[in-house]
């Protein structure tokens, strides 16, 4: 259970893993301080993100969804990220016609030296989830079922 | 239809070379028609085209390959044969296409309202401008603009894209494509709060037929839908608003810089669930972002399946 | 005829807010466009004027129901002994439906033959069937896409129902059809319809002469056999199938399911769901064979399944009601009336020599 119960919010990550995933632990290692709401998935490159893997954690009840990999044209898979650019660019343009805010979705681009700015990527997520406040969730008996279930997995 | 004659005289001159032709005939009552399959000299009679000439023919193409076919298109459904064809579904030697001033068809569920849901027709005559419909014992004059399809207003192509027989004179396009999207903007005008609880509504009377993906031109996994799969497990075989509404997600997501706007999806649906809206949301994104048409040009790659280094419509979000 | 009542129009609503203290009530209300059986709500308008778009079928069979409520536990002395505690989770409460239709419900009784049997029955459509109670209409307009006559049925069938209501000036007569129904007769808001009587009986007569001559269909079980073999005539008539589960969904006698599990973690339910034969997967065997690979096969399997195979098994009763919503609501068109015809005047080609 998360040791900040009702104060945190459920953000996921989705992080390639030759820079963001990397960058996350050079900021763990460097032991800057950020926010705990994130949980990482971590996926082999951002080109591996269907964007309906983002679109489904936002109807399971996730507050926010946070998408990080390598800077353009430093794609460990030469141009994975500049497919993802795209579907993730026409995914957060998408999201309000769906009745959810645009900001519950960011994408950004981290490498694995930049542990200071994983540090802020997260915070500043993070805050702008906060602002937010928890989603809306999905009318029925299913939903908050989920939510329950999801909460004993965490 | 005017051009009806010269369409069948086009179909069987084209015919001994072809397994079939798809076109339309007469449905069940005089407000409806139905897919049309030609196989042999005297089925040609029964073709008729018109206002009633809803159905995307496209939609049989991929199942019919490796068949000689022919198929009568609108301009709307041209586009869908162009799709196909540009991602390689169909083979352009199999497929004879046979084109149509198109001046629109209805949208049923606008005479449906019109006609108070009678469901007792016995006449119907259509001219240019009036449709007169004999229902429940009463006659009925409806204007033809009031009953044809929201997508015909706003249409760019009436004449068929892609031909290799056209009956007729071509036409120009009436209506201006800005206009295409004031519904969807209209929609995106309403708070975010009650964007959602419409979804929320509208997916709740889903029955999960999935008219509205095998209806779809452009849904060609068929009998491969993720929908249905167990592994990955998608979708749960739950009767919820939730699992209902990620597949129209993901049917939108498939679709992206695909999607002809048909909207045979909106019309196939038995529960009347306006999908078309954001089918249309995604293709307004795709034009704003890529300058992007889906089935114009049968050589142009889908915007999802290529890049750009610099992409002049993304702008990098500082963080 | 039994007992009758008569009900004002404007007493409906009132009368079904007495039986919603007691029961869960459905009556026929728009959702959208769609003409849906909905939860009873004072506020809402209540549409009896044509058929509703689905019949009123996920009262008695949901869409998707939870037959089983499961958790996985291990032992700690031995993690790979796993124990499962499940347990049934069965329907309770009473349904009572207004509005539905002749044909509606007597598609109900095309689900008895099959989930009630002497040898068999099944306990979550017992549990439902038996606590839900139709007030079925009459119904005063016929739609060209209506046969019930075709298959021995009429616009006033009380078949499956518990009280009958004939559309009569001013208001509805009501006929009790079971003890059951009759109970639901008590409300001070109706009085005697002794009066009535005779202009429902009118009513009855005429509308079952606006739906035209009957088609004799006593063939179609052996002409369908008949042609069961015969692939061509399949890939003809079924050619613009589109294959979607529209004509299953929608169909008041069609009951096939599906039972999945859904679970997540150590936790799950076991859920029976609609099916529908149209879908590839409906015979998609664990090996990958697929008896029904082609939608050829399917509708053959719709068809024959209610024309033919039920009737077979079932001392001849068609398991199609006629109210045509596979017709009116088919994105193809497709007719079933115009297949079963087809099938019974088929003449085989002349064999060649």
């Amino acid at each position: 259970m998360p040791v900040l119960k009702d104060k945190e919010l459920r953000i996921v990550g989705f992080l390639c893993n030759w820079c963001s995933y990397g960058g996350a632990d050079t900021a763990g290692v460097g032991r800057f301080n950020q926010p705990t709401d994130l949980r990482i998935i971590r996926v082999p490159c951002s080109g591996r993100i269907d964007p309906l893997f983002i679109m489904k954690t936002l109807l399971n009840g996730a507050d926010g969804v946070l998408v990080s990999g390598c800077h353009p044209r430093d794609c460990h898979y030469a141009e994975g990220n500049f497919y993802a650019r795209r579907r993730l660019e026409v995914l957060h343009r998408f999201l309000p016609i769906l009745g959810i805010e645009p900001g519950r979705f960011e994408y950004t681009w981290v490498s694995a030296s930049e542990g200071q700015r994983w540090q802020q990527v997260v915070t500043r997520f993070t805050e702008q989830i906060h602002k937010l406040g928890p989603a809306p969730k999905i009318a029925g008996p299913a939903a908050s079922a989920t939510l329950r279930q999801m909460e004993a997995a965490l | 239809m005017k051009y009806q004659q010269e369409l069948k005289d086009s179909i069987r001159k084209a015919l001994p070379d072809l397994d079939v032709v798809i076109a339309w005939s007469g449905g069940f009552d005089p407000l409806h028609a139905t897919p049309h399959f030609i196989r042999r000299e005297e089925d040609i009679d029964k073709l008729e085209i018109g206002p009633f000439s809803v159905h995307n023919l496209a939609t049989y193409l991929p199942g019919l390959r490796g068949k000689k076919v022919g198929i009568v298109v609108k301009g709307c459904d041209s586009r869908s044969v162009i799709e196909l064809l540009q991602e390689n579904l169909i083979n352009r030697d199999d497929v004879t296409i046979f084109g149509f001033p198109c001046t629109g068809v209805v949208d049923q569920s606008k005479i449906r309202k019109a006609l108070g849901h009678t469901g007792k027709v016995d006449f119907c005559q259509i001219t240019s401008q009036t449709v007169v419909v004999g229902a429940g014992g009463e006659e009925h004059k409806l204007r033809l603009s009031k009953v044809l399809a929201d997508k015909c207003f706003t249409c760019q192509y009436p004449n068929a894209l892609i031909s290799d027989h056209f009956v007729g004179e071509k036409i120009n396009p009436s209506a201006q494509s800005e206009a295409g999207y004031d519904d969807l903007e209209a929609f995106e005008n309403m708070p975010l709060a009650e964007r959602f609880a419409f979804w929320q509504k509208e997916m709740d009377r889903c029955i999960r037929c999935y008219a509205c993906r095998n209806a779809c031109p452009m849904c060609v996994c068929r009998d491969h839908c993720l929908a249905e799969s167990r592994d990955p497990h998608w979708l749960s075989q739950e009767d919820n608003v939730r699992d209902k509404w990620m597949f129209q997600l993901i049917h939108a997501y498939h679709l992206a810089g695909r999607c002809t706007e048909c909207g045979e999806c909106q019309r196939a649906c038995p529960m009347d669930i306006p999908l078309l809206l954001l089918k249309k949301k995604m293709n307004k994104e795709i034009k704003e972002l890529f300058q992007y048409e889906a089935g114009v040009d049968p050589e142009a790659t889908p915007p999802l399946l290529s890049f750009k280094m610099e992409e002049e419509n993304i702008k990098e979000r500082e963080w | 005829m039994a007992k009758v009542q008569f009900i004002k129009a404007a007493d409906v609503k009132p009368w079904l807010a007495e039986l919603a203290k007691e029961h869960r009530v459905f009556a026929p209300s728009y959702d959208g466009e769609a003409l849906l059986f909905r939860p009873f709500d004072p506020a809402r308008e209540i549409v009896l004027d044509r058929a509703a778009t689905m019949p009123p079928k996920k009262t008695v069979f949901p869409q998707s129901e939870q037959l089983v409520d499961f958790t996985y536990s291990k032992d700690p002395e031995d993690l790979s002994r796993i124990k499962i505690d499940a347990r049934e989770t069965l329907p309770s409460g009473s349904t009572v439906v207004f509005g539905s239709r002749p044909c509606d419900v007597r598609g109900f009784t095309m689900f008895d033959r099959v989930y009630l049997t002497e040898k068999t029955t099944d306990i979550y459509y017992k549990a439902r069937r038996d606590n839900t109670l139709f007030i079925t209409l009459a119904c005063a307009s016929i739609e060209n896409t209506c046969f019930c006559n075709w298959v021995d049925s009429d616009p006033c069938d009380s078949t499956g129902s518990d009280v009958l209501a004939i559309p009569v000036s001013g208001g509805y007569l009501l006929e009790t059809v079971t003890d059951r129904g009759g109970k639901l007769l008590s409300s001070k808001l109706l009085v005697d319809g002794e009066s009535k009587k005779e202009e429902a009986e009118k009513f009855c007569e005429e509308v079952a002469g606006a739906l035209g001559a009957a088609r004799d269909l006593s063939q179609a079980p052996e002409k369908l056999l008949a042609v069961f073999d015969n692939m061509e005539f399949w890939d003809e008539v079924s050619a613009k199938c589109l294959s979607c589960g529209a004509c299953t969904y929608l169909c008041p006698s069609c009951y096939c399911f599906n039972i999945t599990d859904e679970t997540i973690g150590m936790k799950g339910k076991r859920l029976r769901s609609w099916d529908n034969c149209m879908s590839a997967q409906f015979t998609m065997e664990a090996s990958g064979h697929n008896p029904r690979p082609t939608k050829a096969h399917r509708l053959k399997n719709r068809v024959g399944h209610k024309f033919s195979y039920y009737p077979a098994i079932h001392g001849g009763v068609t398991s199609c009601c006629g109210c045509g919503r596979c017709i009116k609501s088919c994105p193809a068109g497709i007719d079933i009336r115009e297949i079963v015809l087809k099938a019974i005047d088929f003449k085989p080609a002349a064999v060649e020599e």
